[in-house]
C-alpha cells in the first residue's frame, strides 16, 4: 500500500524529516508516537501533499505510484485521507456541500456517476449514525463553531463517507472525552478491512486499547527510532521517550 | 452637437447642457426644479478627482464619450424578459432603453393600497411630487443635478398606511445596446406610509457590450414604523457607465434593509445614503462588489444618525480579480443629539489577483458621547489552510478557490429575510465566479 523510503523534508531550509523509512501493507494499522515537535504532523502533511515542504531525498510509493508527484487533490481522489490535527473552520461552506463535493471528486476519479440527492442523503445519514452526529451539523459551515471534539468527529464522518484506502489520523483522539473516544474508535474500526490501511498518530496508549495496532513506531527528531508491536506503546506509557533516543 | 475629439474634464458638462428632457414641459413645479438644477449643474459640472468624494474614481473615460439621449426602437420579447428577471410571479416594472414598457410590465391586479406608476405619466409625476428631490442635494452632487435636469423616466411606488405588500416588486431596467452611447437618467421614488411594508428589487441589465450611461437616482421615504426591503442588482454591460444614488429618509421605528450588488459595468459608482430622522429607526446597508478585468467599482455610503436610539448595520464585501479597482468609502455620522446610537460598519475585501487594487476608508464621525460604534476594514487573500483542506478532500484547486470565493461573497446575503430572494441572488453570484459556478 505505502512505502516510504529514506524520506527527507525541510521547511525554509530547516530539515524536519531526516530519513523516514516505513512500509504499511494493505489491511495493517500502524501507530506512530513520539515527542512534540518530532515531525509527525510534518510527515502527515507531506503525505497528503501540502505545499511548502521541500523534499530533499527519498521517495514514497503508494499503490505503485510515486505519491510525491501527485497534487494534493489527486492523492485524495486516489484514496489518501488525512484527518487533521487541527481541523480548519470554513464559514460559508456548508458541511453537506463539502461532503458532496468530496465524495463526487472521488467517485469521478473512479469513473462513477454522481450520487443523486436522495441516495447521497441516505448514505450521509448512515455515516452520521456511525459517528453519532446530529443531522443539524450538516447544514452548518464546515467546523464553524464546532467544539474541539465535534471537529474531530467531523473528520471521521468525512473519512467514513469517503472510505479511503489509506487513512492518516493525526491525533484524532486528542481532545476527545471518553464517550467520544469510543465513538470515534468504533468509526475507525468499522473501516478496518483487508484492503485498507490506517496510520494513527497519537500521544496516548489509551487509544490503542480501542484500535489495536499491528505495529507501533516511535518517531523522534525526524526519524523512526524504534518499532515494535502494541507492547511498545505500553512501555512508552510507563517510561517516556528518553530511553528510546539513547537506544537509537 | 459636434464635440472636439479630445475633451478635458472641465468640458464634461457641455454635452449634457444642450439636451432637454421632454417630460413635464408644462408642469410648473417640475419646470422650476429643472431650472434650479440647470443652474446647479452649470456651476458644478461633473466632479473631478479634486473633489474629495471622487478622489479615487476618474471620470476621464466617461468624458471621452459622446452620449445620445434619443433611444431607437428596440425589441425585447416577453420570454427574454422572463429569463432576465430575478424572480417570477411578482409585480414587474420594465424599462427598456430608458422607456417604460407597459407590455412587458406586470402591474395588473395590484394589491389595494399599492400604486406603481412610471414617472413619465401624470399619475407618476403627481405621486412623486411631494417627495421628489427631497432626499438628495443637487447643490452638492453634480450627477444629481444632472439627473434632475434630464430625468425622463423611472418608477414611482406608494404604499398606503398599514398595508403590507405580499408580492415583491421587481423593476427591470434593460439597456439593449440598440442605440450605441445611449444615456438614460432615471428617477425612482418609493413612498412608504406609516406601518406599511414592501420589498423592491432594482435590477439593471445590459444586453450587449455597447457603451451606455445609466444615471439613476432612487429616493425612498419611510414613515413611522414602515419597513422597506430594497435590493439592487447591477449587471450592466462591460462598457457601461453606471452612476447611482440611493437615498432614504427614515421616520421613527422604520426599517430600511438594503443590499447593493454590483457585478457589471466598466465604471460603477453608488452613493447610498440613509438619514435616520426618527427614534428607533434602523438601517441595514449591505453590499457586494465583484470586479474583474479592468472594472472600476466605487461605493460611497453614508448613514446619518440624527436623533437618539437609532441603529445601523453595514457590511460591504468585495472580491477583486485581474486589474480591477474598487473603492469603498463608508461614512457613519453620529450627530450630537444621537445618544444611544448603535452603529456597526465593516468592509471586507478578497483579492484574487496581484494586479487589482482597493481603496477602503471606513469613517465614523461621532459627536455624541453615549454611543456604541464599531467599524473596520480588511483586505485579504484566499486562506491557504482552507485551500489545502479542500484539496485534501479531493477538490481540484480551481473549484476549491471558487468555492472559497463564493463562500466569502454570499455571506452578504445573510440579512435578506426572503429565502427566495437570497437563493436567486446567490445563484447570480455563483455564475459570476471565475469558474462559472461551484
Ligand atoms: N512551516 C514551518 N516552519 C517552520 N518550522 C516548522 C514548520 N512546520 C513545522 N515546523 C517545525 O517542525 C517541527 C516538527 O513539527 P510537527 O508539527 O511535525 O511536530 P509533531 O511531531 O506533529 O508535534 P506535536 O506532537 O506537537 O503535534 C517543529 O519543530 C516545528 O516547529
Ligand atoms: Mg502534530
Amino acid at each position: 500500500m505505502l512505502e516510504i523510503k529514506n524520506l527527507h523534508a525541510s521547511v525554509d531550509g530547516k530539515e524536519i524529516l531526516r530519513g523516514i523509512n516505513l512500509t504499511v501493507n494493505a489491511g495493517e494499522v500502524h501507530a506512530i508516537m513520539g515527542p512534540n515537535g518530532a515531525g509527525k504532523s510534518t510527515l502527515s502533511n507531506v503525505l497528503a501533499g501540502r505545499d511548502g515542504y521541500e523534499i530533499t531525498q527519498g521517495e514514497v510509493i503508494y499503490k505503485d505510484e510515486n505519491l510525491l508527484d501527485l497534487e494534493a487533490e489527486e492523492r485524495a481522489q486516489r484514496g489518501v485521507f488525512l484527518a487533521f490535527q487541527y481541523p480548519v473552520e470554513i464559514p460559508g461552506v456548508s458541511n453537506i456541500y463539502l461532503l458532496k463535493a468530496a465524495l463526487n471528486a472521488v467517485r469521478k476519479h473512479q469513473g462513477l456517476d454522481e450520487l443523486d440527492a436522495i441516495d447521497f442523503l441516505t448514505l450521509v445519514r448512515s455515516k452520521l449514525e456511525l459517528v453519532k452526529m446530529d443531522e443539524e451539523f450538516l447544514h452548518r459551515g464546515v467546523n464553524e463553531g464546532f467544539s474541539g471534539g465535534e471537529k474531530k468527529r467531523n473528520e471521521i464522518l468525512q473519512m467514513a463517507l469517503l472510505e479511503p484506502s489509506l487513512a492518516i489520523l493525526d491525533e484524532t483522539d486528542s481532545g476527545l472525552d471518553i464517550d467520544a473516544l469510543r465513538t470515534v474508535s468504533e468509526g475507525v474500526n468499522a473501516l478496518r478491512s483487508d484492503d485498507r490501511s490506517i496510520v494513527m498518530i497519537t500521544h496516548y496508549q489509551r487509544l490503542l486499547d480501542y484500535i489495536v495496532p499491528d505495529f507501533v513506531h516511535v518517531l523522534s527528531d525526524g526519524q523512526i527510532v524504534k518499532s515494535g508491536d502494541k507492547e511498545l506503546a505500553k512501555e512508552l506509557e510507563k517510561t517516556g521517550y528518553s530511553w528510546v533516543n539513547e537506544d537509537a | 452637437m459636434k464635440m472636439p475629439s479630445k475633451k478635458t474634464l472641465t468640458d464634461l458638462a457641455t454635452p449634457f447642457a444642450n439636451v432637454t428632457a421632454d417630460l413635464g414641459q408644462h408642469v410648473a413645479w417640475l419646470k422650476s426644479l429643472r431650472l434650479k438644477s440647470l443652474v446647479q449643474f452649470n456651476k458644478q459640472g461633473l466632479p473631478s478627482n479634486k473633489h474629495e468624494d471622487w478622489k479615487y474614481t476618474s471620470l476621464w473615460s466617461l468624458s471621452q464619450q459622446e452620449f445620445t439621449h434619443k433611444a431607437e426602437e428596440s425589441d425585447v420579447s416577453a420570454e427574454q424578459c422572463d429569463q432576465l428577471a430575478l424572480l417570477n410571479d411578482n409585480y414587474r416594472v420594465v424599462i427598456i432603453d430608458g422607456i417604460f414598457s407597459a407590455q412587458l410590465s406586470q402591474l395588473d391586479n395590484l394589491q389595494d393600497g399599492l400604486t406603481i406608476n412610471p414617472l413619465s405619466t401624470e399619475e407618476g409625476l403627481a405621486k412623486a411630487q411631494p417627495d421628489l428631490g427631497r432626499q438628495i442635494d443637487i447643490t452638492k452632487a453634480g450627477f444629481n443635478a444632472l439627473n434632475t435636469l434630464l430625468m425622463n423616466e423611472g418608477f414611482v411606488i406608494t404604499v398606503d398606511s398599514g398595508v403590507q405588500i405580499e408580492k415583491t416588486i421587481e423593476v427591470i431596467v434593460i439597456n439593449t445596446g440598440t442605440t450605441p452611447n445611449l444615456a438614460t437618467h432615471l428617477r425612482n421614488v418609493i413612498v412608504m406610509a406609516d406601518n406599511s411594508q414592501a420589498t423592491v428589487i432594482e435590477h439593471y441589465i445590459g444586453l450587449t457590450d455597447n457603451v451606455s450611461l445609466t444615471n439613476v437616482v432612487t429616493e425612498a421615504v419611510l414613515a413611522t414604523n414602515a419597513e422597506l426591503n430594497h435590493y439592487k442588482l447591477q449587471q450592466e454591460s462591460s462598457n457601461a457607465f453606471h452612476i447611482a444614488t440611493l437615498a432614504a429618509k427614515q421616520g421613527s421605528k422604520s426599517q430600511w434593509k438594503t443590499n447593493n450588488i454590483s457585478l457589471g459595468a466598466k465604471l460603477a459608482r453608488n452613493d447610498v445614503h440613509s438619514q435616520l430622522l426618527g427614534q428607533q429607526s434602523h438601517v441595514v446597508m449591505d453590499g457586494l462588489y465583484l470586479a474583474n478585468n479592468e472594472q472600476h467599482i466605487d461605493n460611497h455610503t453614508r448613514i446619518d444618525h440624527t436623533v437618539a436610539n437609532t441603529t445601523s448595520e453595514e457590511l460591504y464585501k468585495g472580491v477583486l480579480d485581474d486589474k480591477s479597482h474598487a473603492v469603498f468609502n463608508g461614512k457613519v455620522i453620529v450627530h450630537k443629539d444621537a445618544q444611544k446610537t448603535d452603529a456597526n460598519q465593516q468592509n471586507q475585501n478578497l483579492l484574487i489577483s496581484r494586479g487589482c487594487e482597493i481603496d477602503t476608508k471606513p469613517e465614523m464621525e461621532i459627536y455624541a458621547d453615549d454611543v456604541k460604534c464599531a467599524h473596520g476594514s480588511t483586505v485579504g487573500q484566499i486562506n491557504e489552510d482552507h485551500l489545502f483542506f479542500l484539496r485534501a478532500r479531493g477538490l481540484d484547486e480551481v473549484s476549491a478557490r471558487s468555492l472559497l470565493t463564493y463562500a466569502f461573497a454570499v455571506d452578504v446575503l445573510n440579512r435578506i429575510p426572503s429565502e427566495e430572494i437570497r437563493q436567486a441572488l446567490s445563484a447570480v453570484i455563483e455564475q459570476r465566479l471565475p469558474q462559472g459556478g461551484v
